[in-house]
């Protein structure tokens, strides 16, 4: 089976519901990603730059302390060690590529984290393309490093001052901006959401961190993992590792979202406790009110803060493919902790929502081998983990000092 | 009163369309109705009535405020209908509902279309509803015989626009330019070649919308279309003045202003 469809469907989720200007620019995206997706000289081109100018191909780390702690064999898909810090930078580089190939001059893209926003703003450079990014101004506040990084790279950062001032209102902005000016114009979108073709797209380009796992994993290990594991927000970086194992069908796949504040107050989790709705352009599972009403969501991590998610993720909870959890902004801190303390490698708070179900996980699979995707690093959220405060109200130093 | 039935009538008057849009439960649910009639009383021949979603990402700042105030105010689907069914008894000027799609999804398509027929409301336009996702849409609506108003952008490529016309009842509405809502000045050359590409295909009626703000520019699309749809500035009017005394008499002589027929 082909996935997604000729019209963009996983099964029943996707497809294109967007206002009718979009509807000629999307097709045109579509046929022109067919066609470079063929063309030996885009090929080239892209993986020399994922080579020598990403860094690709990352290590798969065995995480030898962590793996001692937990009685499992864990290890690691580096794509922190990516230039610009994630694994943003694989989709950006391919998108922009593509953009140039389109004759596009000006580029626009969303951002939560930044990550997305700092790896389309270096792509830009590198490709010689105009760069705007949205983002959130509360986002502005939360990753103040990362707005200072998009403007050395020559973007403009727009603040979006409307709706909850987080990622789904940029990606709103975005839109709004590439109905206005779509002739010039080329929408990057940082994950596997949004309309046909954006998810397959996105997942394309970053189904290169599964690819190599698979392959390394192979050679490490002489066998295929019995666990991948990854964070999801949108889920780019999920569907990148989990894709190339879609026919193995002994590997589980474990989506990790965020339950922010509780599942039952304010939270990120769309496949837990989503349902099925339409919202920026595919349908999917979505935090939405009785109404239709799509809700805020709440993450610690800001590239998790996200009330939807990308089809195809909804496609693997629904075939059973996949199994999805959540995972709390105080549980995400220790897993920041955990694994800075034990490999010395400060993750993402993205990522560390991935981290922190390793505890959980290890409970009943003694001796399992997991391959985590390390999605990005964690520089950028040193500010916000200084401030967290626990549940008790203590600083952390207040508890660290009790020890 | 059907959108097909009430153009056939402002053919035989010579007269065009003047549509007006107003978001459900702005500024708040009870002046929505009074706002209607009022629109009613100044002469606009349909009301092209919004229900609020969380995400217009079609919208520009205006009507983004005013929909986000009306969901404050908790606006929503059900209570829209609640007071169609009590505004109908003195409106007698077709209403269109106008939203985005995950509303109408989450309320049922077919208890959607079930209710509007109930009611006496003819017509319906769906923003972020393509064609190519419209199939469902469009046999319940044919079921219901509920009149579907699609768009035709400037982007919209002639293949697309024989189907789209296909499948349009009451009339076509044309956004007028590549981009969201709000008032702006229009180039009227493409605009005129447009509608005339659409009218060489189809005998449907045509009417423009997105940035009409003043009278000359309602004259002169007039002059090459049907109708047009005005909603930035009629929101913006309410925003501005509701507060004020005499507001209803304000919107009303505001509305009357912009109106070709009122000299």
């Amino acid at each position: 089976m082909q996935l997604p469809d000729k019209n963009g469907y996983f099964g029943e989720f996707g497809g294109k519901f967007i206002p009718e200007t979009l509807s000629v620019c999307l097709e045109e995206l579509t046929a022109s990603y067919h066609k470079i997706k063929r063309d030996r000289g885009f090929l080239k081109e892209f993986n020399y730059l994922l080579k020598n100018y990403a860094h690709r191909p990352t290590i798969l780390y065995f995480a030898a302390n962590l793996s001692r702690l937990l009685s499992m064999k864990i290890y690691f898909k580096r794509e922190d060690l990516l230039h610009t810090g994630a694994h943003k930078i694989n989709n950006s580089l391919g998108q922009a590529l593509l953009a140039k190939y389109m004759g596009k001059k000006r580029v626009i893209a969303e951002t939560g984290a930044g990550q997305h926003g700092v790896a389309v703003a270096t792509a830009s450079a590198l490709l010689g393309l105009e760069c705007n990014i949205y983002m959130g101004e509360e986002d502005i506040h939360r990753q103040s490093m990362n707005v200072l990084r998009m403007k050395m790279l020559g973007a403009e950062v727009i603040p979006v001052k409307t709706g909850s001032r987080t990622l789904k209102d940029a990606c709103n902005e975005a839109f709004r901006d590439w109905v206005t000016n779509v002739r010039n114009t080329y929408y990057l979108l940082g994950s596997v959401v949004g309309p046909h073709p954006y998810p397959m797209l996105v997942r394309d380009f970053q189904s290169v961190i599964g690819k190599e796992s698979r392959r390394q994993i192979l050679k490490q290990e002489s066998r295929l993992p019995d666990y991948l594991l990854a964070c999801v927000g949108g889920g780019s970086n999920a569907i990148g590792l989990f894709y190339p194992f879609y026919q193995d069908k002994k590997v589980k796949f474990i989506g990790v979202e965020a339950a922010g504040f509780g599942l039952n107050s304010l939270h990120s989790a769309s496949l837990v406790k989503g349902e099925l709705g339409v919202f920026q352009g595919s349908r999917s599972f979505v935090l939405q009110d009785y109404f239709g009403q799509i809700q805020n969501a709440h993450s610690i991590a800001p590239g998790l803060d996200y009330p939807g998610v990308g089809p195809e993720h909804s496609f693997y909870k629904s075939v059973k493919r996949a199994e999805y959890v959540a995972v709390g902004d105080d549980q995400a801190v220790e897993g920041f902790k955990l694994l800075s303390e034990t490999e010395g490698i400060i993750p993402a708070l993205e990522t560390s929502h991935a981290v922190a179900y390793l505890k959980p996980l290890s409970k009943k699979n003694k001796g399992s081998l997991v391959i985590v995707c390390l999605s990005g690093r964690g520089d950028k959220d040193l500010d916000i983990i200084s401030k967290y405060k626990t549940e008790y109200g203590r600083s952390d130093k207040e508890i660290r000092g009790k020890k | 009163m059907r959108l097909e039935e009430k153009f056939e009538q402002l053919k035989l008057e010579g007269r065009k369309a003047f549509i007006a849009y107003v978001p459900y439960g702005f500024p708040d649910i009870k002046l929505t109705k009074e706002i209607c009639l009022r629109l009613q009383d100044s002469g606009v021949d349909i009301i092209e009535l919004g229900i609020p979603f969380s995400d217009p990402l079609a919208d520009g700042p205006i009507i983004q405020r005013a929909t986000s105030a009306a969901l404050q105010k908790g606006a929503n689907i059900e209570k829209c209908f609640i007071s169609l069914s009590q505004m109908l008894k003195s409106l007698k000027i077709p209403v269109v509902l106008m939203t985005y799609y995950n509303p109408i999804y989450r309320y049922g398509l077919k208890k959607f279309f079930l209710k509007m027929k109930q009611l006496g409301v003819t017509a319906v336009t769906v923003v972020d509803l393509p064609l190519e996702e419209s199939k469902e849409y469009i046999e319940l609506a044919r079921n219901f015989d509920i009149e579907t108003v699609f768009f035709a952008t400037p982007t919209t490529s002639k293949q697309r626009l024989v189907k789209i016309v296909r499948q349009s009842r009451g009339f076509l509405y044309y956004i007028s330019v590549t981009g969201i809502t709000g008032p702006r000045n229009l180039q009227y050359s493409p605009l005129i070649k447009y509608i005339k590409q659409i009218k060489s295909i189809s005998k449907i009626p045509v009417c423009v919308g997105f940035g009409i703000h003043s009278r000359a520019q309602i004259k002169k699309i007039c002059s090459f279309s049907d109708g047009v749809i005005v909603g930035s500035s009629i929101v913006r009017f309410i925003e501005d003045n509701y507060q004020k005394s005499n507001f209803l008499d304000r919107l009303q002589s505001y509305v009357k202003s912009l109106l070709l027929n009122n000299v």
